[in-house]
């Protein structure tokens, strides 16, 4: 019977199977190569976070929310929860969980793991655990979480956050490293570790949400994008992250390979001055000063948006690889708002609106980027720049290291410059605190609004978003706030940056919006 | 010869405690580890402990005196990246570039060696001819385009060999090796001679040098005249007395192959230590900077040491204590 069915289907019907037994499945023996990107700088959960190193914790731990590809949450290690109070929020764990050396999971793992990455001298997690005041078990199998301030993105804090052995709660990072603290509830389970090499796993066949397809997982590091490339097209490995794109024509030319896209969360935008009345890199035509700020006028700045051919970016710079934005966040996400109207490429009628707001002759400027930070970013700034031309806008562009760049245009050293941001939580208070909300250093917003933008009723409407619980009364504050920022053309967006992975015919993956590459949620199907 | 050993090794030293100096001071010039290292989502709290934990608040000469501290008890202190101590983060990377520099010099030598001699000996044949324009070719070529096209033609093509990475491997010593496994060896064999070409190239030209200098002299001409074999005469005679410029070199060269071999290691994925510095450097975790810039200038004193010592058993009339 077996043999009529597809691989995927015979998994499926195993889940049922088990589902009905509870006998966990009999092993397939599968193998898998990933060649990622960038090296992890620790296997310690709890160190340091970045996309490498928390992807990888994710094959070996588990947290109590699981995070799906569109910045959902999902049940996971807890198994539901309910808010009690503003501050308290109360979560029921999994019954029968047991991590890889065979004791169970309850809940002082979670009080440990919560604590330790609260408390770790890396502080790499403090965005997600400065809100947590305590956390109290209040038996086996419920835990209390109490947050400082409401805390509406709790949940997606504590998806970040691995659970470890309680056991291990002391061990220093050395100990992970080597494997006898690395040990998780997660379906893969440490193999070995070979610092800027690979990652060794092996099937985790009691993973509570069923064993993964993949009986053996390697993760390669392979930052260099001609090595990686050329193992990829060699063999070697199965799945890569960041095909380059000087390799998309040799992949579609090969049979056995294939390309999989997917739509990342990182929104590229070009940012302007609207704050001071001088402008420190405007000027009329002949380089003298200009009466006041142009880009203070949204007409103008809604000329800008108008003369930029976003469909021509996406196609030839970017080549496919990346999505025209509209606004914060694209649909399917939390707080993307219908009411952001969709302004398309028309250099007439941007010219007109620059006449019509008193540059029928246009004015001169320079845009500044960085180089090497984003995909194509300084190819993208001489686009936009040769766009802003057509319309009549004197543009020079200047384009810098990032080391040099970064701390400049956050700062608001120019006038016109481009940024990105990457959507991590998926919804959209996250970008909107950090590049539009009006800047406040106690606060701690606006840290990246290099605009100077500070709209009064934008505030208003974080400021009650940062502290709603409630989901359906969230979502139209954060809905308004997409359709304030972008109808008034606060800021230009450009693209989202799409994920380009390379992939063998043989290999399923749908690329998440946080970039990561889960073993788990990869799939080979019969050829 | 004890005395000047021993004159030699407090020099030594010197040179050492006054690399120390330049090089702690100096990565401290270099830009702020903190506006790098942490993470941009902190306030300004958070930002203060980090920075406390790592030690940063302190002035420049208190971390200097506890790095000092810290050196005599062979304490390089924690990576800032890695979080472990900087000398483990990087002795853990050591034996891949060891075996990698060891294979790629043994290839050049077995190369390049037997190659000079030969161009050497007989410098107006056809196939000399051939091999000083390869080394030509292997001086000039660019290492990083001789690398993937080693990769596209054995890995992508032919499927010969692997593309990347380090393969499987075994232990000894506490360490873990590639040349002790087949499938390890052959990862090893494009990266190292990727490697190898240049300075099979550099050997190979050094050699032809030496040999068209030493022909000519008296003494293989009265060996000739004697009616030595021609065997003994390259054997001994030749090759013994172009030696020196030569293991000068090697040895040099080594060095710089294990100091110096980022290029190939990024290419071929191999996880050794110059892909590490470089990534150090750019994330300025200066423990690891320190401890591997300390660690190449004890490894290029102990070389130069040992090729001093090398003089001596090739050529009678050098001494150690200048007075041959």
């Amino acid at each position: 019977m077996i043999n009529f069915m597809t691989r995927r289907s015979f998994h499926a019907s195993i889940l049922a199977l088990m589902a009905a037994t509870a006998t966990p499945a009999f092993a397939q023996e599968a193998k898998l190569s990933i060649g990622m990107a960038a090296p992890i700088t620790s296997l310690d959960p709890h160190e340091d976070s970045n996309s490498p190193n928390n992807a990888t914790s994710r094959h070996i731990w588990d947290s109590l929310i699981d995070r799906g590809g569109m910045a959902e949450n999902k049940p996971q290690l807890a198994s539901e929860w309910e808010v009690i109070d503003d501050t308290h929020w109360r979560f029921k764990l999994r019954e029968g969980v047991t991590f890889h050396d065979g004791s169970a999971f309850d809940a002082e793992d979670v009080v440990a793991s919560l604590i330790r990455a609260r408390d770790k001298d890396s502080q790499a997690f403090a965005a997600y655990t400065r809100n947590i005041a305590n956390v109290t078990a209040e038996d086996e199998h419920t835990v209390v979480v109490e947050t400082t301030v409401p805390d509406p993105l709790i949940l997606n804090s504590l998806s970040r956050i691995r659970i470890i052995s309680s056991e291990f709660a002391d061990a220093p990072v050395a100990e992970f490293e080597n494997g006898p603290a690395a040990v998780g509830t997660g379906p893969f389970k440490l193999v070995s570790y070979n610092p800027g090499d690979r990652v060794e796993l092996e099937r985790n066949d009691d993973y509570f949400a069923g064993p993964a397809d993949w009986s053996h997982v390697t993760l390669r590091f392979v930052p260099d994008e001609g090595g990686r490339l050329a193992s990829f097209l060699a063999g070697d490995l199965d799945l890569i992250e960041n095909l380059p794109a000087e390799g998309v024509q040799q992949v579609e030319n090969n049979s056995k390979l294939k390309i999989t896209r997917g739509q990342s969360t990182r929104l590229v935008y070009l940012g302007m001055d609207v704050s001071r009345d001088e402008s420190p890199f405007v000027t009329a035509k002949d380089g003298s000063p200009l009466d006041s700020n142009p880009f203070k006028d949204e007409r103008v700045r809604k000329a800008l948006l108008m003369a930029m051919d976003r469909e021509a970016i996406v196609d030839r710079i970017m080549q496919q690889n990346g999505t025209v934005a509209h606004q914060y966040v694209a649909e399917g996400f939390f707080g993307h708002s219908d009411d952001v109207e969709e302004v398309g490429y028309d250099p007439e009628a941007a010219k007109a609106l620059l006449a019509e707001a008193g540059y029928p002759d246009g004015f001169a400027v320079t845009i500044h980027g960085p180089s090497g930070r984003y995909v194509n970013d300084s190819e993208v700034v001489q686009a936009a720049g040769q766009m802003l031309t057509r319309i009549g806008i004197d543009t020079k562009v200047e384009v810098m290291p990032w080391s040099v760049y970064s701390g400049k245009y956050s700062e608001g050293a120019y006038s016109v410059f481009l940024g990105a941001w990457g959507v991590n939580t998926g919804e959209v208070s996250n970008p909107a605190l950090a590049i539009v909300a009006g800047r406040d250093a106690e606060r701690g917003t606006g840290r990246y609004n290099g605009g100077g933008i500070d709209v009064p009723e934008i505030n208003e409407l974080l400021d009650k978003a940062t502290v709603t619980l409630d989901e359906d009364a969230r979502e139209p504050l954060l809905q308004q706030i997409s359709a304030l920022t972008f109808n008034d053309v606060w800021l230009l967006p450009m693209h989202y940056e799409n994920v380009v992975m390379g992939a063998k015919q043989n290999i399923e993956f749908t690329p998440r919006g946080d970039k990561y590459t889960l073993a788990y949620e990869v799939h080979g199907t019969t050829e | 010869m004890t005395t000047s050993l021993i004159r030699r090794l407090i020099q030594a030293g010197f040179v050492i405690f006054a690399m120390t100096l330049i090089v702690f001071l100096g990565v401290n010039v270099i830009g702020n580890p903190v506006d790098i290292l942490i993470n941009p989502d902190l306030n300004q709290a958070e930002r203060l402990k980090v920075i406390e934990s790592l030690g940063l608040d302190r002035p420049i000469w208190q971390q200097y005196l506890s790095f000092l501290h810290g050196l005599t008890q062979g304490d390089f202190g924690d990576s800032f990246v890695y979080s472990r101590p900087a000398l483990d983060v990087i002795l853990e990377r050591l034996p891949a570039t060891l075996e990698l520099a060891l294979c790629a010099m043994l290839i050049a030598i077995v190369i390049g060696l037997p190659l000079g001699l030969y161009a050497g000996l007989h410098p107006n044949r056809l196939s000399s001819r051939v091999i000083m324009t390869g080394s030509i070719l292997g001086f000039s070529l660019p290492t990083f385009w001789v690398g993937l096209m080693f990769i596209l033609l054995f890995a992508v093509q032919l499927g010969w060999l692997p593309s990347n990475g380090r393969g499987e491997t075994a232990e000894l010593f506490g360490a873990r090796w590639s040349f002790l496994t087949t499938d390890g060896l052959l990862h090893l064999f494009l990266p190292a001679l990727n490697l190898a070409l240049f300075k099979t190239s550099l050997i190979l030209r050094l050699t032809r040098a030496g040999v068209q200098e030493v022909v000519s002299q008296e003494y293989v001409k009265f060996a000739r005249a004697k009616g030595l074999r021609e065997n003994r005469i390259i054997l001994v005679h030749i090759l013994k007395n172009l030696m020196i410029p030569v293991v000068t070199i090697i040895g040099l060269e080594f060095g710089s192959l294990i100091a110096f071999s980022v290029v190939t290691e990024s290419i071929f994925g191999w996880p050794g230590m110059g892909k590490l510095i470089i990534d150090s450097i750019n994330l300025l975790d200066r423990p690891v900077i320190v401890a591997y810039l300390m660690m190449m200038v004890v490894l290029f004193v102990s070389l130069n040491f040992i090729i001093d010592l090398c003089y001596t058993l090739l050529d009678p009339r050098v001494r150690l204590d200048g007075k041959g």
